[in-house]
């Protein structure tokens, strides 16, 4: 190559072509994707994210929660996603569309989380999920530097998502164990997670001709 | 002829020892992170009592760590030292390189900061919280201007494979990385767009950054050690170019079977299967390597089978019947440490065990902190790649069976994952060998009048077939 | 020097200078020797691989990438062509309305509140003509009425349909829907209703006012 200007031109070139093609090209196509309206339900999916929700997502990502966990179910016939029940239906780009840092995660060292706050027959509540990242499970950590334990006044009623802990857990007499705000944030995120509208485009496929012929 | 020893390394070696010990330092201590992370997935309570030692967090530091820290400062030194002297002359504009090695290194170290404060961006190779963006960025830029200098005022008019691949890496990552900041964190996209951009992100700072910059080593390491022409060198044009406009079209190649249109995973498909030619040229090229004696060729050959290997894997795995038992488990950590780590870094060793004692003038200090060295590496790495490959296959079998429970597949693959952390102790243990070693033999730098060491390199017109 | 340099692993020796691969590869590029007017293999089977791979990426993007729609998930998808014809179990979307709205007065079981709510599980209103049950549903229902001769009195039943002072503003579509569902529930065994049907009634009957079950009974 003697050219100096042609190989850089050569150089740019091949990036802006990736750029375009994969940047801008699904920008594009899902920048402006809108949320669909259902006319018989009068209301429009995927739903805001409350607050808490929202500031939930960005502890979970900070805390690297994804590294253990996904948050996307694949079609049926893609592993056993939906066998596990953590999803009826694949999940969609439209489903994202209101999040402020999507975690869809590539490891599965742990379950998938897509669905939690639908999970069936009984989807966890955030009381289960703060006793949960207290004690942790088989394979989980705990997270107790999320909680902090304070005195309770005479007489006084325990607080609200006070934990219930029994055995070797429990706080000292005349004390107890509450979450911090991260800790509430990152619960609630939790439980509205829920992907429980159909989009069109979440249908799966017919069975594929090959199928078929069996 | 021209010796072996020049002045030319003489007078550009004191960037490239500060790029080369940065880089070794973060490598060790990407090394003690990673055995972290490895002794939590086999007990996970170990060290969870504070919020900067959870396992999140502790893998974003070990990846940063060791691909910012390591590889772009001993990858950067390296196709500096290359480009220079195959430019024939000393580094021009020192100063810059100096200037990019210090933001450099301060920019990784506040990244390192802000990620154990939780500011980390959650995405793969891409954890660098976003206010070091710009640090990082212009660093770079500073560092790569002795390289582009050295590259345009080269003697010779006709380049050489080795310049190819260093100038592209050295010009191209800077563009890479501001166009994630501005898509990604000064005006984000919205949902699955993040991980799409994520993902192009990944692969480019694979396909243009860092294995350009190996490749850069390789190719003039090679032919130097076995004093061959390479065959086939005139398709190594060919093998370049289809890397750089092929490699960064695999962005998606994560996606399959998510929320993402089908055509991004398609297309990721397509272009590992079409970078397999780029790896066969490669092959082609640089197989001399495996019959050359030095510790170099040998650590290379073993970096460039893995970096065959990984490609050859990359293009299987992105297909969908294979991706349903890949995806989401070990195999992904088999991957990247292949990639990473038996590729690109292996390599590099070969590169810094050729250009030290050039640079400094000085032997290596310790002979058996090479062997050592080279031997952790060697075992270290077939420890690593056994026990994941073992840990993949049991979660893999698991995770495809939906009675069997999370707390199943974590007894199953705990022996598996003890093999891996093992294997990162040794690996450890060698990386610390290589950081003594250099710390000895870079501390000072010997004049270059009596190198009597060297021998005078042979013209290579007599040993070229 | 006392060790054999070549073997010493502290300094790899080079086999060559910077100089002769520079100008040695400059060569390999420049010529291509004739070996003795050989047939060289290498350069056409890199020509055939670099094609087939083409081919194979050609085909496989034809074939796999869903013709760049941005809502198919599947690679084995094709994305719907013109327009999309959602087949909707009437069943289904009136069990969810009937589940959202309805079953606070007349209850899962269908069977009303004694006095207040009528029942609709097995009512000859429900069974009976659908033209009156679309009726009560659209326009309301305002004074007592009288289900299997129990009379109901207290409470009204509120306007749904997309007409005038409309509290629901349902459309046809839907309520077509939940009285298919209301009518096959419980042990109902009458047919189905079409949205036609609802519109047919819309339209005759305009911005009628709530109806009662005199003007029920009256319009037959």
């Amino acid at each position: 190559m003697k050219n100096n200007v042609i190989f850089f031109l050569g150089l740019f070139t091949a990036l802006l072509i990736s750029w375009a093609g994969i940047v801008l090209g699904s920008n594009a196509q899902l920048g402006k994707l809108a949320p669909y309206y259902d006319d018989n339900d009068s209301t429009s999916y995927p739903q805001w994210l409350p607050g808490v929700a929202a500031q939930g997502q960005l502890v979970y990502r900070d805390l690297g929660c994804a590294s253990c966990h996904t948050q996307q179910v694949r079609r049926p016939g893609f592993g056993s996603d939906q066998a596990r029940g953590w999803g009826e239906r694949q999940s969609v780009a439209r489903d994202y569309i209101y999040q402020p840092a999507p975690q869809l995660g590539s490891y599965r060292i742990g379950p998938d989380l897509t669905n939690l706050g639908d999970r069936k027959p009984s989807a966890p509540d955030v009381d289960d999920l703060l006793h949960l990242l207290y004690v942790g499970a088989p394979g989980m950590p705990s997270y107790r530097f999320l909680f902090h334990t304070r005195q309770l006044g005479v007489g006084a009623q325990a607080s609200d998502h006070a934990l219930s802990l029994k055995g070797a857990l429990s706080p000292p007499a005349g004390t107890e164990v509450v979450p911090s705000r991260r800790a509430l944030e990152l619960a609630s995120y939790l439980v509205t997670l829920k992907t429980t509208y159909d989009y069109p485009e979440a249908v799966p496929l017919a069975a594929a001709p090959k199928e078929g012929e069996k | 002829m021209k010796a072996e020893y020049s002045p030319i390394d003489r007078a550009s070696s004191v960037p490239l020892i500060l790029l080369l010990r940065s880089g070794v330092a973060w490598l060790a201590l990407s090394g003690v992170l990673g055995l972290v992370a490895a002794a939590q997935l086999i007990s996970p309570h170990f060290l969870d009592s504070w919020s900067f030692t959870t396992y999140g967090r502790v893998t974003a530091l070990a990846e940063t760590s060791f691909v910012y820290g390591w590889l772009a400062n001993a990858g950067v030194a390296l196709a500096l030292w290359s480009l220079g002297r195959l430019s024939g002359e000393p580094l021009r504009g020192q100063g810059w390189a100096l200037g990019g090695w210090l933001f450099w290194n301060l920019g990784v170290l506040a990244a390192l900061v802000g990620i154990v404060h939780g500011d980390s961006t959650g995405f793969t190779l891409l954890g660098l919280p976003r206010y070091v963006h710009l640090v990082l960025l212009f660093s770079y830029a500073a560092l790569a201007v002795p390289g582009i200098l050295a590259w345009s005022g080269r003697q010779r008019k006709i380049s050489y494979a080795s310049q190819w691949y260093a100038v592209a890496a050295l010009f191209l990552f800077p563009w890479i990385l501001s166009v994630v900041h501005v898509t990604l964190f000064a005006w984000p996209a919205r949902g699955v767009l993040q991980p799409i951009i994520a993902g192009w992100y990944a692969q480019c700072a694979w396909t243009l950054w860092i294995a350009p910059l190996v490749l850069s080593v390789a190719y003039f390491v090679v032919p130097k050690e076995t004093g061959k022409v390479l065959p086939s060198y005139e398709f190594a044009s060919l093998g370049f170019w289809t890397l750089i406009f092929v490699g960064g079209l695999t962005g998606g190649r994560h996606l399959i079977g998510g929320p993402v249109p089908a055509w991004i995973p398609a297309l990721a498909v397509v272009s590992c299967a079409l970078l397999l030619f780029h790896t066969f040229i490669v092959f082609l090229n640089l197989r001399g390597a495996v019959f050359a004696r030095g510790v170099a060729s040998r650590l290379i050959s073993i970096g460039l089978a893995a970096y065959i290997l990984g490609a050859l894997v990359d293009a299987v795995t992105s297909f969908h019947s294979v991706a349903e038992h890949t995806q989401f488990t070990y195999f992904d950590t088999l991957q990247q440490q292949l990639a990473l780590y038996a590729g690109a870094s292996t390599v590099l060793f070969g590169g810094i065990y050729f250009a030290l004692p050039r640079i400094t003038g000085n032997l290596w200090t310790s002979a058996g902190l090479v062997r050592a060295h080279v031997g952790a590496t060697v075992v270290g790495l077939l420890l690593l790649l056994i026990s994941l490959g073992g840990a993949y296959y049991v979660q893999s079998q698991g995770l495809l069976d939906a009675k069997v429970s999370f707390a199943t597949i974590t007894a199953q693959t705990r022996p598996w994952l003890l093999g891996a952390f093992y294997a990162q102790a040794i690996l450890l243990v060698g990386n610390i060998a290589l950081l003594v070693n250099l710390l000895a033999s870079a501390c000072w730098i010997t004049d270059f009048s009596a190198p009597a060491t060297f021998n005078p390199a042979p013209a290579l017109e007599t040993s070229a077939t | 020097m006392s060790q054999k340099p070549d073997n010493d692993p502290r300094l790899d020796q080079a086999a060559a200078s910077d100089d002769a691969v520079l100008a040695l590869h400059e060569k390999a590029i420049g010529e291509h020797p004739d070996n003795g007017a050989r047939y060289r293999l290498l350069p056409i089977f890199i020509l055939f691989t670099l094609s087939g791979l083409i081919l194979f990426a050609g085909t496989y993007l034809n074939r796999y990438a869903a013709h760049y729609s941005p809502l198919v998930f599947n690679e084995n998808g094709k994305p719907s062509t013109g327009e999309v014809v959602v087949k909707i179990d009437p069943v289904a979307l009136g069990k969810k309305q009937f589940e959202a709205v309805c079953i606070t007065c007349h209850q899962a079981t269908g069977m009303g509140v004694a006095g207040i709510y009528p029942p609709l599980a097995g009512s000859e209103w429900v069974n009976g003509p659908s033209k009156r049950l679309i009726e009560i549903v659209l326009y309301g229902l305002k004074g007592e009425v009288h289900v299997e001769s129990h009379v109901y009195s207290a409470a009204a039943m509120p306007v749904f349909g997309q007409v005038a002072g409309s509290a629901y503003n349902w459309n046809d579509d839907r309520i077509a829907a939940v009285l298919t569902y209301v009518r096959q529930e419980w042990g109902n065994k009458s047919g189905p209703i079409s949205a036609d049907e609802v519109s047919a009634v819309r339209k005759s009957m305009g911005d009628h006012k709530e109806m009662s079950e005199d003007v029920l009974m009256a319009s037959k």
